[in-house]
C-alpha cells in the first residue's frame, strides 16, 4: 500500500508529510536544545525588559485592535456623530425607518411612473 | 588564566543609577578603538536578559531602586554585578545626599568593584576581566 492519493496533476502522500514534520521537529529540538539554559520559569528571568519598569498586565500593555481605526473615527467624527444619533438600537425605531423609507421610495417611484 | 568553562563572548550590560556620566563616557571610552574591549568578546548588550554581567554606574538615586532590583533579577543566572565608579561604592561626591538609596552594595550583591572618579578603562577592562574569572568559576561550580 502506498497511501499516495493521484489527482492528475500532483500527488498527495500521508507519509512524506509525517516525515517532513518529523524532520522538521528535530530541527526545532536541535535549536531549543543549544538555547539559553540559565533562565528560571516563574520569576522576573522570564518578564519582559521594559528598562526596569513594571511590566504591566498584558492587557494594559497592547494596543487593542480598535486603535488602528482611531485615525477613521477621528477624521470622520462628525459624520459618526450624525449617523449613531439615529442608531438607538430600539428595533421600534429601526422598523420606523424601514417603513418611512419605502413609503418615500413608494412616492418617488409613483412620480416617476406618472410621467410616462 | 585559561577560560575554558565559559565558552562564548561575555555580553554586558550598562545600567546608569544616577551617575554624573562621568564614568559612562569612559565605558565608551573602553569600546573605541583605542582599548576595543570587543576584540576580547566583551560586548554591550542592550537588555539585561541577554547579559552574563550587570555594569553599574551612579549612586542610586531612590526612583531607580525599584527599577535596579528588578532588572537584577531579569538578569539569567549565573550573573555577576560589577559596581564602576566611587559613587556606587560608598557615594562619592553624593555621599550621605537626601536623595540616594546606595551604595548599590546595599541594594544588590555585588561582585566586583572598580574604583575612581571616573575610573581609566585600563581599570574598568580590569575590572570586567576580574568579573570574567568569577563567572568561570561559578559556571564551573554550577557544571559540578
Amino acid at each position: 500500500m502506498t497511501f499516495i492519493l493521484e489527482s492528475g496533476y500532483a500527488f498527495w502522500n500521508p507519509l512524506i508529510w509525517i516525515i517532513v514534520f518529523i524532520v522538521v521537529m528535530l530541527i526545532v529540538y536541535f535549536f531549543r536544545r543549544r538555547g539559553q539554559k540559565g533562565y528560571k520559569k516563574d520569576t522576573d528571568q522570564a518578564q519582559i525588559f521594559l528598562c526596569g519598569e513594571e511590566v504591566p498586565e498584558a492587557e494594559q500593555r497592547h494596543i487593542r485592535v480598535g486603535n488602528i481605526y482611531w485615525g477613521f473615527f477621528e477624521t470622520l467624527k462628525e459624520y459618526y456623530n450624525v449617523i449613531l444619533r439615529p442608531h438607538t438600537g430600539i428595533i421600534n425605531d429601526y422598523i420606523l425607518w424601514f417603513v418611512a423609507a419605502t413609503a418615500i421610495s413608494a412616492i418617488i417611484l409613483f412620480i416617476a411612473g406618472l410621467g410616462k | 588564566m585559561s577560560l575554558t568553562a565559559f565558552k562564548r563572548a561575555l555580553w554586558v550590560y550598562h545600567l546608569n543609577t544616577g551617575s554624573c556620566n562621568g564614568c559612562d563616557i569612559e565605558i565608551l571610552a573602553v569600546l573605541t578603538p583605542r582599548y576595543d574591549a570587543e576584540r576580547f568578546g566583551i560586548k554591550l548588550v542592550g537588555s539585561p536578559r541577554h547579559a552574563d554581567v550587570l555594569l553599574v554606574t551612579g549612586p542610586v538615586v531612590r526612583q531607580m531602586v525599584s527599577r535596579v532590583k528588578r532588572i537584577y533579577e531579569q538578569t539569567p543566572d549565573p550573573k555577576l554585578v560589577m559596581v564602576v565608579g566611587n559613587c556606587g561604592i560608598e557615594g562619592g561626591v553624593f555621599y550621605e545626599s537626601y536623595s540616594l538609596a546606595g551604595p548599590i552594595d546595599q541594594i544588590i550583591p555585588v561582585d566586583v568593584y572598580v574604583p575612581g572618579c571616573p575610573p581609566r578603562p585600563e581599570a574598568i577592562i580590569h575590572g570586567v576581566v576580574t568579573a570574567w574569572v568569577k563567572l568561570e568559576n561559578l559556571v564551573k561550580q554550577e557544571a559540578a
